[in-house]
């Protein structure tokens, strides 16, 4: 049976990615003689209230001990008398629902009278004392708010265990609400029972300090956005309960543009509803962001942060102004000297609205510099459009118009950012694993490797590598980060260049410091000597500038390095891998990659990217083309421009589900194929590799000549547009 | 799929030729293999290399790419090399891509024998079947 909701705003079965987080906060209930408090150190917009939510239904619909209570400090500017009865009543009124076993009381607004009537026999003593106490607990705010921050320790007292569920997440620093947020922490730790107590990570510790420092620290838990996976797993489920039409590159767009942000999305998709829109295509999924960006649920949630930070219109047009010309400079950091002298504040105001801006990781303040934090495409939009709108002054019509165009124009650009991170090595979780192993050292040398083992039988290679003598100890590596976060050289994507610090041996002294410095590079070919260079080049000076002790540089290219490539990797002391040699070593470091299995159907076939498919294809083709008496040439012509289709769409999209999709339409005259994948969309302008000026292909150019030979091969080749990835149509007509 | 067809190139030798033998699909993987055995037979001193395209059905622009690699590393060490028994569909590819510019093309392996230098032919003919593999 399906659990009830109660305070949860998601079906139980529609709430994803949070199971283990969930089993932890109910588990921590159960903590009878190691009652700890639970710290959740939420990153913003990551879901901690839903999570909350969810564990307190999930409680109640368990039935033990202890009794769950949720409270969500709100930003609403509440006195510290509103913010204490609020506590009051919450708990009083959802301690009876769950001893009544009535779902319904446990949000509803309930007067002090109708709690004292509502309360159970066995409890109408401690709820009616309490209320009692409450109403005489008006000499001072500050008795009223020890008073009642104070009941669950005096229901401990009396033998009734409750377990506090405490939502700070949507208090701000310098606020009344952070320092009563604050005092309720003190009071619960001082309680012999457990809680959950749930802040933005950058806040947890103002919230938290000097509490009972001699007793047992809380037990951390951390809550991160979701993964891509879970993210569109959980919009999935919201269009389902929403009734809102989307599709695999839709889904895939609005996850990576909202961040997998549970908040967003589910702001986003209460959106879609309420137009009434289907999320079908990118053009749609942009004018509804567009739309929820210059005044929809995006821009309150982000006009309400800044009219906290302040009320002065002059203030906040010049906050939105330093802001963004930090955001569009070329470091994106400045002096937090530059800033205050700007925003011409003084200190203590400075310092709050640079205290909420970082703590809502909307900025990164440490100390001396700031900087904004551009990896939220959501709150660059809003930060861009609001300067657009309010310090340049730009009409409305313009801003939604250039909104709308930048935004379908990225939308291609934000999918091939994912599709690249999906496709790379997973260079971080490689490195993790080397954990001090031994392997043969000819997986570092790809003219070793090349000469051992190129074109030879998979089983024969690793036998190879099995007997081989040379090996290789591999360092322990206890820490990885992007290069970018290193140096200004490392440019594209994060995920293929890495910097990971440890130690040889697992011996941790300066001796036996390593950094490996790891790059994946983006060759068809071997790697050419200039390539390699370049990068050992680009690595060595991050190195220096990061000041980094023993660097070590490993380059990887998918087809190897040509023999100078190799040749210069030897003069500088550095390593090189193929794409072949990576898989060998991840599997000897117990790492497996999958490859999902397709479907075919008669006319219309879906097969995946993998070894000789395209074969199956190329057969399929040949049965159709013979049933329409096409000639052997041309049949051998057909097959031929499917089997380069398959290949270019398997070498080219980084598709993210590895599959080719195809259909072959018989008409009077001619056949039409039709081969689609996911992915990167092909730049089809520039001549393909291969190809000389006069369009010739060029035998000793090598690889880039499948256009070029479809093109040859059929009667009629078009690129036609889809959202996500490339549809290549061709025709070919009985003679 | 891959694993089911014959993963082995075959080869034989007749006086100084070595005769190496495409699959049915020339693709990265075979192509590869037959460039391994190409180079394997000019660093055994064979300077003339017949690929013999008998049973080649299909050929796709990465396997054509790996001959491209065969026809420089034969020109680098002087050899001939023949391709043999190719069929039309596949001759018009190569044609296509500028093969045919940098290798001749036999109708079938007697053709190309015929067709190897004369001061590489003096030794007396010998037929063998290799297996190549380690």
């Amino acid at each position: 049976m399906a659990q009830v909701r109660i305070l949860a705003r998601t079906n139980r079965d529609e709430f994803f990615g949070r199971d283990v987080e969930v089993r932890q906060i109910v588990r921590q209930a159960s903590h009878l003689t190691d009652a700890r408090g639970l710290i959740l150190m939420a990153a913003p917009g990551a879901g901690a209230s839903e999570l909350l939510r969810q564990s307190y239904d999930q409680l109640f619909a368990r039935r033990g001990d202890p009794v769950p209570i949720y409270f969500a400090f709100r930003r609403s500017g509440a006195t510290a008398s509103e913010i204490a009865r609020g506590f009051f009543q919450s708990f009083l009124r959802q301690y009876i629902a769950y001893r009544r076993v009535d779902p319904s009381l446990a949000d509803a607004p309930l007067s002090l009278a109708e709690l004292r009537e509502l309360a159970l026999p066995g409890d109408y003593e401690i709820v009616n004392g309490m209320i009692d106490l409450f109403e005489g607990a008006t000499a001072s705010e500050a008795d009223l708010v020890n008073f009642c921050f104070s009941l669950p320790r005096r229901f401990a007292a009396q033998g009734r265990r409750t377990f506090p569920l405490i939502n700070c997440t949507g208090v701000l620093p310098f606020s009344d609400e952070g320092a009563r947020a604050h005092e309720l922490f003190i009071a619960l730790r001082a309680t012999q029972s457990s809680f959950v107590f749930a802040a933005l990570r950058r806040q947890v510790a103002d919230l938290t300090h000097n509490a009972e420092e001699d007793r047992d620290p809380p037990t951390a838990l951390h809550l991160e956005p979701l993964s891509d996976y879970e993210a569109r797993r959980a919009l999935e489920g919201l269009a389902r309960r929403y009734q809102i039409q989307t599709n695999e590159p839709t889904r895939d767009l609005i996850v990576q543009q909202l961040g997998s942000s549970p908040f967003f999305i589910t702001q986003f998709m209460q959106a879609a509803r309420d137009a009434q829109v289907s999320l079908t295509s990118f053009l749609n999924c942009q004018r509804l962001y567009v739309d929820e960006l210059l005044g929809g649920r995006l821009h309150r949630q982000f006009e309400q942060l800044l009219r906290a930070l302040t009320e002065d219109p002059q203030t906040k047009k010049m906050l939105l102004r330093v802001m963004y010309e930090a955001a569009v400079s070329d470091t994106r950091k400045s002096s937090l000297w530059a800033w205050k002298k700007r925003l011409g504040l003084a200190t203590n105001e400075f310092e709050r609205i640079i205290d909420v801006l970082h703590a809502c990781e909307l900025v990164n303040s440490s100390g001396a510099f700031i900087e904004v934090n551009a990896e939220s495409d959501v709150w660059m939009d809003y930060l861009r459009t609001q300067h657009q709108l309010e310090v340049t002054g730009e009409s409305r019509a313009k801003v939604v118009a250039e909104s709308l165009l930048e935004t379908l124009k990225r939308a291609p650009r934000a999918m091939a950012r994912k599709y690249r991170r999906e496709a790379a090595l997973g260079l971080r979780q490689l490195l993790q694993q080397f954990n001090c192993q031994s392997v043969p050292a000819s997986l570092f040398h790809y003219e070793r490797f090349s000469e051992s083992y190129r074109g030879e039988r998979l089983d024969l290679i690793n036998e190879g590598l099995d007997a081989e003598g040379d090996l290789i100890r591999l360092p322990q590596i206890i820490y990885v980060a992007p290069g970018a976060a290193y140096s200004a050289t490392i440019h594209g994507d994060a995920e293929r260049c890495m910097v990971g610090h440890g130690f040889e041996a697992a011996e941790y002294t300066e001796e036996n410091e390593v950094v490996w410095l790891v790059a994946e590079l983006e060759s068809k070919l071997e790697a050419s000597r200039e390539l390699a260079e370049d990068w050992c080049d680009r690595l060595a000076q991050l190195g220096r500038e990061a000041k980094l002790h023993h660097p070590r540089i490993w380059l990887i290219a998918p087809e190897g390095f040509s023999d100078k490539a190799s040749e210069l990797l030897n003069e500088r002391g550095a390593l090189g891998s193929s794409r072949q040699q990576i898989e060998l070593l991840s599997a000897r470091l117990n790492e497996n990659r999958t490859v999902e299995s397709a479907t075919a159907d008669e006319f219309e076939m879906v097969i995946p990217m993998s070894d000789d498919t395209e074969l199956i294809a190329a057969r399929t083709v040949e049965e159709i083309a013979r049933r329409v008496n096409f000639k052997p040439e041309a049949i051998n012509q057909i097959k031929t421009a499917l089997v380069e289709a398959c290949i270019n769409a398997a070498e080219h999209s980084l598709s993210p589900d590895r599959k080719i999709y195809q259909r072959f339409v018989v008409e009077d005259d001619k056949l039409v194929v039709t081969v689609a994948s996911r992915g990167l969309q092909p730049a089809r302008v520039a001549p393909q590799n291969g190809e000389n000026g006069s369009g010739e292909p060029s035998a000793k150019s090598r690889r880039g000549w499948g256009l070029k030979l479809i093109r040859t091969l059929m009667d009629e080749v078009e690129f036609q547009r889809v959202d996500d990835g490339t549809q290549l149509r061709m025709t070919k007509y009985l003679r | 799929m891959a694993e089911t067809r014959d993963i082995n190139v075959q080869a034989r030798h007749i006086g100084e030729a070595a005769i190496i033998y495409a699959s049915d699909y020339l693709n990265k993987l075979s192509g590869e293999r037959i460039e391994r055995e190409c180079k394997r037979q000019l660093e055994s001193g064979f300077r003339t290399l017949i690929i013999n395209f008998r049973d080649t059905e299909l050929v796709n622009s990465i396997g054509v790419s790996i001959l491209v690699g065969v026809i420089d590393a034969a020109e680098q060490n002087t050899a001939q090399l023949i391709f043999a028994d190719v069929n039309d569909h596949t001759v018009n590819l190569f044609e296509m891509l500028g093969l045919t510019r940098h290798v001749q093309i036999a109708k079938d392996e007697s053709e190309a024998l015929s067709w190897i230098r004369p001061q590489e032919t003096s030794t007396a003919s010998r037929t063998l079947t290799a297996d190549t593999r380690r």
